[in-house]
């Protein structure tokens, strides 16, 4: 009977996906409004208006409310490594858990202790002070997001840690090498800025609401001209950190970035490497190894990705054909280890060692070993157990192509929607352009769609494995029942569906409301100086 | 004599800043461009907000 139920490591993995999927629901909002209330606060501190300290205050209301639900939705993930990926957990503990817990400490100590002085500490410090505790809590939702994309990091590209044969797990040999890795240093600047890109649009879309009601003018048209310059920014650079994540991608996961681009020959293949196309669209067929369809730009590819010329991107069954020996290496290697377990053998060590770099193959062929035991390989079964696992060595190919292109797409839709949305502004000609509103108003959603299937991008892009070229998925799963399994993945899913439900009506119920006290004549709007100067509160100076 | 706290205060703010400059381009250039970048892109919203501002008094109620 196999010892690992691939059905649990499927559940295991719904799971996973469905609660890690809701919680980045409230993620990008957390990241990117935190420093536009930090933004506000900064022009009511620099010229004494009172309105800027009502956008800080509106705003703050609807960040806290996603703020709240967000940190509810967190908790579960952190549980779950332990719960249902035990194997996962006992493998890169040690490394995988430092980061974890300095986020855990982030999260709850610095984040969240800002957080509560910026509710309500607006009469309690001053001016300048509460100035610094809003921006503190930016820096501490961006730090939280920084430690769990340096744990993402060490899964895309394993860094600062090495095997040990002894204790059977990885073990750290360098912190500075996990927190500096390129992959763990590209994901955060990505991910932290598509959040700005979120939180902007928020802004932009709820101020969209009011000016096309005709309600809360002035500051509605404060907000927009603030988040529309952020947000036009944002865009920009998501776009270009973007394609400089691919390249490291290109270096580091040649299986992730040729899924990306259903390239499943070599880029040469059919003509020149510098003429391959680059596709906007296809339908790959996985089963049949092949595009169904497609349709692509010459000459784009191999400069997008590898920044040259002329070098050839590797292709899907290429990559599969380079990874069989590494399999067979890769079953000497497990088969060595399981062999020093047992008699501390220092020719099974000196065997394993030369086999290590492969080890993560040999648990990869496993799964489709009889009985999953490695040791009742023969030359019978040998040639369909490697061809079977070179199969598995590539990710789903349809899932990462378009969660890629709908992510990329909708990159591109928001710096057009956002430079637009800033020229208008600018020559505050907003209300004459309706359908820029309407779009932006309509739009407010999409960020943390793009956000969700970047982040099915790179997971789904890092399969089969859990931590890249060492450990595969099937590997790191816990053994639970599957009934308990599907339980407490429906229970998740009813849970964080109410989740989502009250989030949903109280961000509708606060967004329509708007901003209670407002009153254009007593918080400055047209006949307003630019620096108040005798009600505005000047004691901090 | 406050003044000269205030400089001496910001002066070691702005070495600071340097010092983790120099140590954040070294080791870690997309955190360094992150720092950059986002101080930039809030500078760049606070820009907005005070040129709205100035626009006002010229706009006639528009938006």
């Amino acid at each position: 009977m196999p010892l690992i139920d691939p059905s649990v490591v499927d559940l295991s993995r719904a799971q996973f996906a469905l609660t890690a999927l809701y919680h980045f629901l409230f993620v990008p909002l957390t990241l990117g409004m935190t420093f536009l209330l930090a933004a506000m606060e900064t022009v009511y501190v620099i010229t004494g208006k009172e309105i800027y300290k009502e956008m800080t205050h509106f705003w703050a209301k609807l960040f806290g409310i996603n703020f709240a639900i967000g940190v509810a939705t967190g908790l579960t993930m952190e549980f779950e490594f332990g719960t249902n990926w035990s194997m996962y957990s006992h493998f890169v503990g040690d490394v995988f858990g430092t980061p974890l817990a300095i986020e855990g400490l982030m999260a709850f100590f610095m984040e969240s202790t800002f957080i509560g002085l910026m509710f309500f500490g607006w009469n309690r410090l001053s001016k300048p002070g509460h100035l610094a505790v809003t921006y503190l809590t930016a820096l501490g939702s961006n730090l939280s997001a920084l430690w769990i994309l340096i744990a993402n990091g060490f899964m895309q590209n394993p860094q600062g840690a090495a095997f040990d044969p002894v204790t059977m797990r990885m073990q750290f040999n360098s912190f500075l090498n996990l927190v500096f890795a390129p992959d763990a240093q590209a994901k955060f600047v990505h991910t932290s800025i598509a959040g700005f890109v979120a939180g902007a649009l928020f802004v932009m879309g709820v101020s969209s609401f009011y000016i096309l009601r005709g309600v809360h003018k002035e500051f509605a048209a404060r907000s927009f001209r603030m988040a529309a310059l952020f947000g036009i920014v944002s865009s920009m650079a998501v776009v270009t950190l973007g394609d400089a994540l691919g390249r490291l991608d290109y270096l580091v996961q040649p299986t992730k970035i040729a899924a990306i681009e259903g390239l499943w020959q070599d880029s040469n293949a059919n003509s020149s490497a510098a003429a391959a196309p680059w596709l906007l669209f296809a339908l790959p067929n996985d089963d049949a190894q092949t595009n169904v369809a497609e349709i692509g730009i010459p000459y784009v590819l191999t400069p997008l990705i590898t920044h040259s010329e002329n070098t050839v991107i590797p292709g899907l069954l290429t990559l599969e054909q380079q990874a069989g020996p590494r399999i067979d290496s890769g079953i000497i290697a497990i088969n060595a280890l399981q062999q020093y377990g047992q008699t501390h053998d220092a020719a099974a060590l000196a065997t394993f060692e030369q086999h290590e770099q492969d080890m993560g193959y040999g648990f990869l062929a496993q799964e489709f070993a009889p009985n999953q035991d490695l040791t009742q390989i023969t030359p019978a079964n040998h040639d369909a157990i490697i061809a079977q696992t070179e199969k598995a060595t590539i990710p789903n190919v349809f899932v990462t192509f378009w969660a890629f292109r709908i992510m990329m797409y909708l990159g591109f839709y928001f710096v057009v929607l956002f430079a637009f949305a800033a020229y208008y502004s600018l020559r505050n000609e907003l209300e004459t352009h309706p359908l820029v509103l309407k779009a932006a108003l309509f739009s407010i959603p999409l960020p943390i769609l793009a956000c969700e299937f970047g982040w099915i991008t790179a997971e789904a892009g890092r399969q089969p494995w859990s931590v890249y070229g060492w450990l595969p998925t099937f590997q790191a799963a816990s053994s639970h029942p599957v009934g308990y399994m599907v339980f407490s993945l429906v229970g998740f899913a009813l849970l964080y569906s109410c989740f989502i439900a009250a989030e949903l009506y109280l961000m509708f119920k606060f967004g329509r409301l708007g901003p209670q006290h407002h009153d254009e004549h007593d918080v400055g709007g047209a006949a307003a100086p630019m620096f108040a100067t005798g009600a505005a509160d000047k004691a901090w100076q | 004599m406050g003044k000269f706290f205030k400089l001496l205060g910001l002066a070691v703010v702005v070495a600071l800043a340097i010092a983790l400059a120099v140590i954040a381009g070294d080791y870690g250039p997309w955190y360094f461009a992150w720092l950059v970048g986002t101080t930039m892109i809030v500078l760049i919203a606070v820009a907005g907000a005070v040129l709205y501002d100035t626009q006002e008094p010229n706009s006639n109620g528009k938006v």
